[in-house]
């Protein structure tokens, strides 16, 4: 029993360490690239492959951890049943670094739409969005602020045509769907509506969202 | 359509995988995060974050122990009993039995709905 639970505590203590190290990176992914990258221009696949030979033989005679060589942080010591395992995953993520398809930056946002709907919801004091509960006990300046708002882009876009104001219509009623519950489904279908909105009248539903901001 | 439109154009961008195809949604991530914390505890974004990504490359690592089980039998379909023996054979062994029972007991459940699909899962 000792053996296996200190083999546990390796690989924890190595996990956290190279978490320390690499915060915002995967928890073994720097340490990937190196190594294939080395082992790449060393040796073919075959090579690889006869690598792993012996470390089979040795993982059917003992369960000890094994010593996996790595040329920026020297050897880091893992379960012998994950051993191979590991190794299969640097590869598949080598090669999808190769194919530069993993993500390198993450996005504020995913969805361009539930964007532009968050930056139209009134907002009361700390930031936090109002929900249709509080907005008639909000305070009297930011409902004013609303309404002068409304009275703005009404007054500045009657003018305009039919289809905008059809937009308008649209962007109003998914406000009110919003406001009215809190619920985590109702904010998808504020969002639907939404797109079908801004797919309807393209140019109305930018001219809107300008001026909402 | 708009959201399709947006998830071509990030494609475009990232040339390859989107986010939320490679990882789990941060929302559930953050809930299952405060389920085990006091009620007054806060998560940082880079808290969800790096566990996010630690914990979708665990999915990764288990199932391709399990797919490759299967590639060696010449089965296509990877199912429950595979990601137990997958998580055994990695040496999470106190995972592989609870596991084990509740896919024992979601089983059961299934025959007792009458073989019927799931329809709100």
């Amino acid at each position: 029993m000792k053996p296996f639970l200190s083999n546990h505590t390796d690989s924890m203590y190595n996990c956290s360490q190279v978490g320390c190290s690499h915060p915002m990176a995967h928890t073994s992914y720097p340490c990937g690239d190196p190594y294939f990258g080395s082992s790449i221009v060393a040796y073919g696949p075959q090579a690889i492959n006869q690598q792993m030979v012996p470390q089979m033989l040795g993982l059917a005679s003992t369960r000890i951890a094994l010593p996996v060589d790595l040329a920026e942080d020297g050897p880091i010591y893992v379960n012998a049943k994950q051993y191979h395992g590991i190794l299969r995953r640097r590869q598949s993520r080598a090669k999808l670094e190769a194919q530069n398809k993993l993500i390198k930056s993450r996005k504020p946002y995913l969805h361009e739409s539930r964007h532009r709907h968050a930056l139209n919801r009134v907002r009361g004091s700390g930031g936090r969005f109002l929900s249709a509960k509080q907005l008639p006990q909000s305070n009297a300046e930011l409902v004013t602020d609303a309404y002068q708002k409304k009275d703005a882009s009404e007054a500045e876009n009657h003018p305009s045509s039919t289809g905008e104001n059809a937009s308008i219509t649209f962007t109003a009623i998914s406000a009110l769907t919003s406001m009215s519950s809190n619920s985590v489904n109702f904010p998808n279908m504020a969002g639907s509506s939404q797109c079908s909105g801004g797919l309807t009248f393209g140019a109305g539903a930018l001219q809107c969202t300008s001026v909402g901001r | 359509m708009v959201d399709n439109v947006g998830g071509s154009s990030s494609n475009a961008e990232n040339s390859g995988i989107r986010e939320q195809d490679r990882l789990l949604p941060i929302a559930n991530v953050g809930r299952i995060m405060k389920q085990i914390l006091p009620p007054n505890a806060k998560i940082s974004k880079e808290s969800k974050e790096t566990m996010q990504e630690c914990v979708s490359e665990f999915i990764s690592f288990v199932t391709s122990e399990a797919s490759e089980k299967c590639r060696k039998e010449r089965r296509k379909t990877v199912n429950g009993d595979d990601i137990c023996w997958a998580l055994g054979s990695l040496g999470f062994d106190d995972y592989a039995e609870p596991l084990r029972r509740y896919l024992q007991r979601y089983r059961e459940l299934e025959v007792d709905r009458g073989n019927s699909p799931p329809k709100r899962e």
